[in-house]
């Protein structure tokens, strides 16, 4: 594994809007260490979620370069890009994103289900993420019938149950009260400090931001601050 | 791995609509018990023509003299070798009968009509209609019997009854007229009318008396089923080298036509009835796809490939048309069952005679219809995937990441 593993040179993104041009990236520079935990912040429109889906491969830089554990993405066409994120990156989606036909061990299996884990292994690897974020007596539950909060428990379960290296995180905690809220942020700051999982999250949350060591804060698409915060 | 997962998912997305998709089920199973109830109804007509076109007196195989067919005169009759029956597998030939079977005038004491004189021995005619059918008086005894056997519309047009006399006038193999008194042993009372006005039996021993010959103008040969004529067609055109051999289908080709459009019909009748369904079938995936938009995003950012989701449309589309087929095909065989004994038709028998059906249309139950009906469903099905299946195709993972 690369020391860097996220590395961003020159990304520009324009989106046509109405005919008129937004400037969602200006030439973003941009590098994540291993076992860094990074919030990108900033006001609506600041370009924060288009800088965190490209870093994730899930949408392309007009210019620049994005270099996720020393493969450069703009190389990959859209299966690679699929493989890359299946391999190596986990999500965790603000609205939780959980697939509501499968139980909450089915949810966490999915992705080594995709990787072509066997059953056993997978039922194992499962079992043990969920209990780790102690939902060891919900696994049987379908989406539907867990908590918010427990929902974006599950969600982080299956994103980091594969070892990803990196896990990208979008406003993790907007949909979550405030208790939930630093739970949560508690499991990702075990996650970061025990297991160095490499984090990056975008936020509007300053409690979030106050979890996080390095904190980006970017406006009209460019960096503004980027800051590490004090042990 | 990944085609389990696939079929995993489709099958609890159509569980998690459970009542759209139970009315989908029962618009597939309705439509499927339609057409196998339909097409059970459709061949039994269609066998119905046959049975009607083979018992008619032509049986699936037929061998004449060579010009018999043109100018049907005694002087076109010829000698058979009875030999000919080892040819054919016992287990396919159901009998066989000579006849001689001539163009006659019969006469009553008020009416004169044409007639086809046809003389045969009552003991090999259980491969013809005049097995079954209802007789008023009596039947001929044997091929020395010298009454005749009528049919009713005939007695009718006669103005004659049982036990009265008729006059027949046939051509002899001399060129010279026959004349001989008959008296009616009985009326038979066919399907058809037609075959009434036409046909007249009496003993073919007599008849051939008559007519100074011993020989026969026709051997009839019914089989066991339509599967052996071609087979049997072909061994007696080896035996009977210097005759005629022809089939149901050359001699009844109105009938053979019908046989032929009855399979037609049942793709047609098929396609009628899915068509209208797989509009609603396309419609309901569509909606499912969108309504997954997001979902079907997440799955690509986490990693899901295109082809997988293809593949989950398209697995849910097929699983949905096999689960409603099948219960459409068992609901279509209860449907068979109900009427397995035959559906009585004589209220529009006057119709259905003219076409050459029994009055009673009994249903038959192809297993290969089934096994079509089931597979071009299960075709359209994935058919009618492949436009919601694009639309799932268009879903970028982006979308999930919008909130």
């Amino acid at each position: 594994m690369n020391e860097v593993v996220v590395s961003c040179r020159g990304l520009n993104k324009t989106y046509q809007e109405d005919a008129v041009p937004v400037h969602a990236l200006q030439g973003v520079d941009l590098d994540v260490s291993v076992g860094e935990f990074v919030s990108l912040s900033g006001p609506s429109g600041s370009g924060k979620s288009t800088l965190l889906n490209i870093v994730g491969g899930l949408d392309r830089a007009d210019t620049g370069e994005v270099v996720i554990d020393g493969v450069e993405l703009g190389q990959l066409n859209n299966a690679e890009l699929a493989n890359l994120r299946l391999h190596k990156i986990g999500f965790v989606f603000q609205a939780y994103n959980l697939i509501p036909v499968l139980s909450a061990q089915e949810n966490v299996e999915f992705i080594m289900q995709l990787q072509g884990v066997d059953a056993r292994s997978r039922r194992q690897r499962a079992t043990e993420a969920l209990a780790s974020l102690g939902l060891a007596d919900l696994r049987e539950r379908r989406p539907g019938e867990l908590s918010g909060g427990q929902q974006q428990r599950v969600a982080i379960a299956r994103s980091i149950v594969t070892n990803p290296v990196l896990l990208l995180a979008d406003e993790p905690t907007a949909n979550l009260d405030s208790a939930t809220t630093e739970e949560l942020l508690q499991v990702l700051q075990h996650l970061n400090e025990e297991h160095q999982m490499t984090i990056v999250t975008a936020t509007h949350d300053p409690l979030v931001m106050g979890f996080t060591r390095r904190r980006v804060k970017l406006r009209d698409g460019m960096i503004e601050h980027d800051e590490v915060a004090m042990a | 791995m990944a085609a389990r997962l696939v079929c995993q998912l489709a099958f609890r997305n159509i569980l998690r609509h459970k009542r759209r998709n139970v009315m989908l089920f029962l618009a597939i199973m309705v439509a499927v018990a339609g057409v196998t109830g339909m097409n059970t109804l459709i061949r039994g007509m269609q066998y119905g023509m046959l049975d009607a076109a083979v018992e008619n007196l032509t049986g699936h195989v037929k061998i004449h003299a060579q010009g018999y067919r043109d100018d049907p005169n005694i002087s076109h009759s010829f000698d058979y070798n009875p030999d000919f029956v080892a040819q054919i597998p016992a287990e396919q030939l159901l009998g066989w009968a000579p006849r001689v079977r001539l163009p006659a005038v019969i006469m009553s004491e008020r009416e004169t009509r044409g007639v086809q004189l046809v003389g045969i021995n009552p003991a090999q005619e259980g491969i013809s209609f005049l097995a079954d059918v209802a007789i008023d008086g009596e039947r001929l005894t044997d091929d020395e019997d010298g009454r005749v056997l009528i049919g009713r519309e005939l007695a009718e047009q006669l103005e004659t009854q049982i036990g009265r006399r008729l006059v027949i006038i046939t051509q002899g193999a001399d060129g010279l007229n026959r004349e001989r008194g008959y008296r009616i042993v009985g009326t038979y009372d066919a399907d058809g009318t037609s075959l009434e006005k036409v046909f007249v039996f009496t003993g073919i021993t007599r008849l051939q008396k008559l007519l100074d010959t011993d020989q026969v103008t026709e051997v009839s040969i019914r089989l066991t089923g339509e599967e052996a004529r071609q087979s049997t067609r072909d061994s007696m055109t080896s035996f009977f080298d210097t005759l005629d051999v022809t089939d149901w289908q050359e001699l009844e080709p109105t009938a053979a036509a019908m046989f032929v459009f009855a399979d037609a019909a049942i793709y047609i009748w098929f396609l009628l009835m899915m068509s209208a369904l797989i509009f609603g079938l396309v419609n309901t995936l569509v909606a499912s796809v969108m309504e997954r938009v997001k979902e079907l995003g997440m799955l690509q950012a986490l990693g899901m490939r295109k082809h997988l989701v293809v593949g989950q449309v398209v697995v849910e589309s097929a699983l949905i048309m096999t689960m409603g087929v099948s219960l459409g095909l068992a609901a279509g065989y209860l449907i068979y069952l109900s009427i397995a004994d035959g559906i009585d038709l004589s209220s529009f028998a006057a119709g259905v005679e003219m076409v050459g059906i029994s009055t009673m249309l009994k249903p038959v139950l192809h297993v290969g219809d089934l096994f079509i009906v089931a597979y071009l469903s299960l075709v359209l099905g994935i058919l009618a995937s492949i436009y919601p299946a694009w639309r799932a195709v268009k879903i970028e993972p982006l979308e999930a990441m919008r909130a």
